[in-house]
């Protein structure tokens, strides 16, 4: 039996390998020729913590070498980052190349106006590497603006202990709501909170809800750009109504603990280890830090959230995202130093070089390092059901309002307020948004 | 009278200048902004006048922010109670009955020394349902059905806030009223004590007159501090759970930190005219009853 379930993973590996490679378009950037021209001038770069890290340090090497040029990074400190971008930007003073934390509205709400301030990459071919997902956050009104290169590592899956599904005789991961509850009782009737939700923390819970966000517009077509376009609400939506239902009722029947609105998440790691909870939502890089730090020897696996009977990978295309500032003197530099990142060689680099990330989210095809409990959940995910963005990232001014939107969810769960409620406050905290912004949608 | 004055009238300029540079202009503006849309996208659109609509958004917006008021009163009233007649007996008991009172004046007083972001992390800790101090004590000495969902319940979290604010401010309550205390002439307890008089008709005739002007300095106190309180909360609860234990700052706070600043001036607008006319009426009453 054990042969044939190796044999069973075996095969649905390879199928997945070959999946992600024949899914990749392969496109193949090629730095611009040098014929000396940009010999001696500098390239200064405005980055925040973080976003660069290291992991650029040899291709910049490699890029100031090939053209004889100078990068001048300046690294600022994420709480100060963006106060000095705007007042940059602003009074013209902005280095040749900046960074944003970008998502499909980050340009218009964080640079407010890009035809002044971006250079304008319409048109250049690196734009194909770069998943249409991804390209959301890059483009603006018709125009390619930036580049974003991160990883499409999972994030936000149910992160379950294999081994104690095991033990506990539970043959299949749940991917139905009703399959769900089969399983936390199961777990339950052992002692152990099957899912650890850490409501104290204020941003978590909210997660089940919205990294689903595939399913809500696979139920109602269009309902995402209806959202943006405010012809559409979240109050009296009947899947997010059903979602916000079932996450009620596995809290009342004591399936997230007996206390999850008071606990927080501080002592995750070690719940898993003494196997007090089942599963929990977490990243995939989480596993490691749990084989790490925990070292029972237990195994662990994903399995994608399961309310509303979603089956949509939450994909997210927020990232750190590169633009070129309108206002340098060295323009044709900016577009070869775009260009020459977009190479597979560099690609390759900067993915050899984060060590906390297991691959880039490129259609090129480079050496990818996917963990093999990564590799072998992506080959249980519909490569159809990719296409979505999650809701707080795919809908204008959601991601403004989590923690709120967090409280709400707890008072319902208390049953302070009634569901269509959450739904409603979310419309009005959109609406506000949408009013210090000025956006014409919500006049 | 005027040869009795002991220093120039302009040295009030500099204080008064300081005054009103940086309290009260500020406090003005943000009155006038209370009446504007000011908010995150001011600087490109400009500035508009919105008269009463804020104030309106307040008392009719769905996101019950009425109860943000109703809390912010009802923290202000329950909390100075079990602050100011604890405080008080002990600062009675600190002044006529122990030994070494030094020691238990440094006792009580030390909390209220500690930074708001420590108690929160301590007491967040001591409150955990399943790993906390106060649970696991509880079941130590065997009153296990005494354990709480210490700041979830709804039921609780509120009896949590008001012992935790009290833990952290009867030792400041009580120092005022030691010196109180100090101030007044032993010969009337001395004359009490010969016309027979016993502690509760010692406390009644003698101390609690003699102490209205600590009595109304803790008032003043306290009231302020409850109709402002945020740090607590914010530290414990951050208004939740849900939005159970939401006050008025915790309001203004995430209003604008959302960009919403005119919005959020306006909460503050109220708590401004809240605060004065609560203030105003305690330091009235207190006066005529002196004088009486």
């Amino acid at each position: 039996m054990k042969r044939i379930a190796t044999l069973v993973i075996c095969i649905a590996l390879a199928l997945s390998l070959f999946c992600v490679s024949a899914s990749a378009e392969n496109v193949v950037i090629e730095a611009v020729p040098n014929e000396g021209q940009f010999a001696g001038e500098e390239l200064s770069i405005l980055v925040s913590t973080g976003w660069m890290d290291n992991r650029y340090d040899p291709t910049i090497e490699r890029f100031e070498e090939t053209y004889d040029v100078s990068v001048d990074l300046q690294v600022i400190p994420a709480d100060q980052y963006q106060d000095i971008l705007q007042s940059n930007l602003a009074n013209g003073t902005c280095p040749d190349i900046f960074w944003i934390q970008s998502n499909p509205f980050a340009i218009g709400t964080q640079i407010v106006n890009p035809e002044e301030y971006c250079i304008d990459f319409t048109g250049e071919a690196w734009q194909a590497i770069m998943p249409e997902a991804r390209q959301t956050s890059c483009v603006y009104d018709g125009k390619l603006y930036g580049l974003q290169l991160w990883h499409n590592s999972p994030e936000y899956v149910m992160v379950y202990n294999k081994t104690l599904f095991d033990e506990l005789g539970i043959e299949a991961v749940p991917t139905t709501y009703e399959e769900l509850k089969a399983v936390c009782a199961t777990i339950a009737e052992a002692g152990i909170t099957p899912w650890f939700v850490p409501g104290a923390d204020g941003w978590q819970h909210q997660l089940a809800f919205f990294q689903i966000g595939g399913v809500y517009e696979e139920t109602n077509p269009g309902l995402y750009e209806a959202l943006n376009n405010n012809t559409a609400t979240f109050a009296g939506n009947e899947k997010m109504l059903e979602v916000l239902g079932q996450f009620k009722e596995l809290s009342d029947l004591g399936y997230f603990g007996e206390d999850w609105i008071g606990t927080d998440s501080t002592n995750m790691v070690n719940e898993y280890a003494d196997r007090n909870i089942a599963f929990a939502m977490a990243n995939s890089s989480y596993i490691k830090q749990l084989q790490e730090e925990a070292a029972t020897g237990d195994e662990y696996g994903m399995f994608l959230i399961p309310l509303g009977d979603n089956d949509w990978f939450p994909t997210n295309p927020a990232g750190p995202t590169m633009f070129g500032f309108k206002g340098t003197e060295h323009e044709d530099l900016v577009r070869a130093f775009f260009q020459f990142v977009c190479t597979p060689e560099s690609l390759q680099e900067i993915l050899d070089n984060s060590p906390n990330y297991t691959n880039l989210d490129v259609n090129v095809e480079i050496d990818q390092h996917w963990l093999p409990e990564e590799e072998e959940f992506m080959a249980t995910v519909n490569p159809d059901k990719m296409g979505v963005s999650v809701l707080q990232t795919g809908t204008k001014y959601t991601n403004d309002y989590w923690m709120q939107f967090g409280q709400d969810l707890i008072a319902y769960c208390q049953g302070t307020i009634e569901a269509n409620d959450v739904l409603a406050n979310m419309d009005q905290n959109r609406a506000d948004g949408a009013s210090v912004v000025g956006d014409p949608n919500w006049q | 009278m005027n040869k009795r004055k002991i220093y120039p009238q302009w040295f009030l300029l500099l204080p008064l200048i300081l005054y009103v540079v940086f309290f009260l202009f500020p406090s003005l503006l943000g009155v006038f902004y209370s009446f504007t849309d000011w908010g995150r996208n001011t600087a490109r659109e400009g500035l508009h006048f919105v008269g009463l609509q804020n104030y309106i958004d307040i008392f009719t917006s769905n996101k019950n922010y009425a109860a943000g008021i109703l809390n912010t009163l009802k923290f202000t009233l329950i909390s100075n109670v079990v602050k100011i007649i604890p405080a008080l007996f002990i600062a009675i008991l600190l002044y006529e009955g122990l030994k070494k009172t030094g020691i238990y004046r440094t006792i009580f007083y030390l909390p209220s020394i500690i930074p708001f972001v420590i108690i929160g992390i301590l007491f967040r800790s001591i409150f955990n349902f399943n790993n906390g101090l106060l649970n696991a004590a509880l079941e130590g000495i065997g009153l296990g059905a005494f354990k709480q969902k210490w700041l979830s319940d709804l039921g609780v979290v509120w009896k949590s806030i008001y012992g935790v604010d009290a833990w952290r401010g009867i030792g400041y309550v009580m120092t005022i009223f030691l010196a109180g205390l100090s101030a007044i002439d032993k010969t009337y307890y001395e004359a009490a004590r010969v016309d027979g008089a016993g502690f509760w008709q010692r406390l009644w005739h003698v101390t609690l007159p003699m102490m209205r002007g600590a009595i109304m300095i803790n008032l003043v106190f306290g009231i302020t501090y409850g109709l402002k309180v945020f740090d607590i909360i914010y530290v414990l609860t951050n208004g939740g759970p849900g939005h159970a234990t939401e006050v008025m700052t915790t309001y203004t706070f995430q209003l604008y930190s959302s960009g919403q600043y005119g919005l959020s001036t306006a909460f503050n607008t109220l708590l401004l005219l809240l605060t004065a006319v609560v203030g105003v009426l305690i330091v009235r009453t207190m006066s005529r009853n002196e004088e009486v």
